[in-house]
């Protein structure tokens, strides 16, 4: 187990250094630096002040030993300075960060539970007008863009229920003040970003669980539950939903990557300030800094999350630790 | 490992083997989606619809999708079906030229995916030993690495053209194929029929294209179908973001001018998001029916 934990940690590690140094080179293959499109953008810079950026961040010096230099400060926990914001990479990605993983989470966690629920229900009568209808919104669910589901969910609870607030963090009376009121509020405006991603988020869990409740369905065991005369409904949900729940886990993963690049998209259509939309203004702003500290920080949750999985699952199923 | 030009060849032959076998497999699907795989045929028909309305969408009698001569922001209506958008542009047609560039920008970007995955994962697979670790590891890192993200850098610092977007999909999608290819050559390589080749001294490129190859051309063809939904998704996401092709109608765009005006003309974003989730789906039910049938045992579920 521990030899395999370190195996893990190293490849990871190696992982994490090549997706920086692709990131890196893709970056400064792209025409313009920072300092000549902040120039661009205001027309008020000097050419003399833009030489002056250039050498101050060094920007002339040849790729690699950029590239190195920049590794080096990453291992000692320097992400360097926003060129945008003059502040430091970290300290942007911290301050962001709470409201991306305050919708992406929930989503996660309320799609395993409901994608698992739906999935148990579905099974109680394959082939069933039940089973039939869920695995068309899911199916339907998962095929359809997020960002356009966004849309519709605006549209139809904030356009025309009027229920909850269309965009933003919190509403603008708020701003500033810091009570119960303040949190409530910022809560009733996460609740369509978390709708909009949760609709991503169940399908895979719907899918993957009834795969697996439906193989349990044929074991052994469950013909000897049934033999005994345990009712179809004890069965399903004392004895196979257990089993059911495992393989779940293991699609956490790949669903914090896939939560992530949707937080992207809806962020942008919900304008909340969470990480997604700092990307985008840091592609926008060529800010090299922030979108390199981004992806790290992106990929190490990845990573991160995957080892963690594979940690559980170990612990879970004995037969995995073994084998 | 040099190609020469008979290798080439017996490459090509390979490829094409596999190919007429997936014909024959084509017929065979169509008859298992008729007979018991009701999903699958729906797929298909969207598919199809689909794509003959990219291919024949100049000879329709509709106004130019770029033509901005109609009324501003007009719900739909007889003589504007889905209505016009707030530049005076007729949402019909400009959602029927959508289904162009989403169909070019998903088919380009799978294929090209797919062959670099299966190439990759067939060298890796066969080869093993140190050409197998490179491969594995590079696969690795792209698998790691947040696809979505990589694409917003690629496409953002490319100039955003189609050809450029084919290349960012493309290049983000290879690795899940070369992986499930990898695995199935590893697999294959165990059977006693490839032993009983190599026993008479078949070499390791015969195998390839031999044994493998037309084994695992179905396989890829199935992830293929379900990369080409993922394609669409994520240009329609990067055109959304302003990072797709200016120059032609696309959905994801459509969407993004939609939603400035979400309190006004629902009618400019809801269409061509439906369009796209109806094309999408009909891909992934399509990949998940040839799943099915290529896999017997998933077929109960």
């Amino acid at each position: 187990m521990r030899r395999y934990v370190t195996d893990r940690v190293v490849s990871s590690f190696f992982v994490l250094i090549s997706v920086l140094s692709i990131n890196f080179i893709i970056i400064n293959l792209a025409p313009g630096n920072p300092a000549t499109i902040m120039g661009a953008e205001t027309g008020l810079i000097s050419q003399d002040y833009i030489q002056y950026l250039t050498q101050k961040w060094g920007l002339d010096k040849p790729v690699y030993e950029r590239l190195a230099v920049y590794l080096w400060n990453v291992f000692h926990g320097d992400l360097g300075i926003s060129y945008r914001y003059a502040e430091p990479v970290s300290q942007l990605i911290f301050e962001r960060i709470p409201l991306t993983l305050a919708i992406t989470v929930p989503s996660i966690v309320i799609g395993f539970l409901v994608g698992t629920l739906l999935a148990t229900l579905a099974c109680r009568k394959p082939g069933g007008g039940l089973d039939v209808g869920l695995t068309t919104l899911a199916m339907g669910s998962y095929s359809a863009p997020i960002f356009w589901v966004a849309i519709l969910l605006i549209n139809a609870f904030s356009v025309r229920l009027k229920l909850l607030p269309p965009t933003g963090l919190v509403s603008p009376q708020l701003i500033g003040s810091n009570g119960f009121d303040y949190y409530l509020d910022m809560a009733k405006h996460a609740i369509l970003p978390i709708v909009t991603l949760t609709l991503g988020t169940f399908p895979p869990y719907y899918r993957l669980t009834k795969s697996v409740i439906l193989e349990q369905l044929s074991e052994d065991y469950v013909v000897t539950l049934k033999a005994m005369g345990l009712p179809r409904f004890r069965v399903l949900y004392k004895h196979v939903l257990r089993n059911a729940l495992l393989p779940g886990i293991t699609l956490f993963g790949i669903q914090m990557g896939f939560a992530f690049a949707g937080a992207a998209l809806v962020e942008n259509v919900f304008a909340w300030p969470g990480i997604g939309r700092l990307m985008l203004d840091a592609i926008m702003a060529r800010d090299y800094n922030l979108l390199m500290g981004i992806f790290l920080f992106v990929t190490l949750a990845v990573v991160v999350a995957n080892i963690v999985v594979d940690l559980v699952y170990g612990y879970l199923d004995p037969r995995i630790r073994r084998g | 490992m040099g190609f020469s030009r008979s290798s080439i060849r017996a490459f090509a032959t390979g490829g094409f083997t596999a190919f007429s076998r997936s014909l024959d497999g084509f017929v065979g699907l169509v008859r298992f989606m008729g007979m018991s795989d009701l999903a699958g045929l729906i797929g298909l028909v969207i598919v199809i619809a689909m794509g003959l309305t990219a291919a024949t969408i100049s000879l329709w009698p509709l106004p130019n999708p770029n033509s901005m001569d109609y009324p501003m922001n007009q719900p739909p209506s007889l003589n504007h079906l889905f209505g016009t958008d707030r530049y005076g542009r007729d949402v019909l047609s400009r959602v029927l030229w959508g289904a162009r560039v989403s169909l070019s920008v998903g088919l380009a970007a799978a294929f090209s995916a797919a062959l670099l995955g299966t190439i990759l994962g067939v060298v890796a697979g066969v080869y093993g030993g140190r050409v197998d670790a490179a491969i594995s590891r590079v696969i690795e890192v792209f698998l790691m690495m947040p696809t979505f993200f990589l694409a917003l850098l690629i496409a953002a610092v490319t100039r955003p053209n189609i050809h450029n977007l084919i290349f960012v999909v493309a290049i983000t999608s290879w690795p899940t194929v070369a992986r499930v290819v990898r695995g199935q050559v590893l697999s294959l390589k165990e059977m006693q029929y490839v032993e009983a080749s190599r026993a008479l001294g078949a070499s390791d490129r015969f195998v390839m294209i031999k044994h493998i190859l037309p084994q695992v051309v179905p396989l890829t063809l199935s992830y293929t179908i379900l990369l080409v939904s993922n394609a669409m998704l994520l240009e329609a996401g990067l055109s959304y973001l302003g990072l797709g092709d200016p120059n032609y109608p696309s959905w994801g765009r459509m969407i993004y001018e939609g939603q400035q005006l979400i309190f006004s003309a629902w009618w400019v974003s809801v269409f061509p998001g439906a369009f796209l989730t109806l094309t999408v789906l009909g891909w992934n039910l399509l990949g998940d029916s040839l799943s099915r049938y290529l896999n017997p045992r998933r077929r109960t579920l």
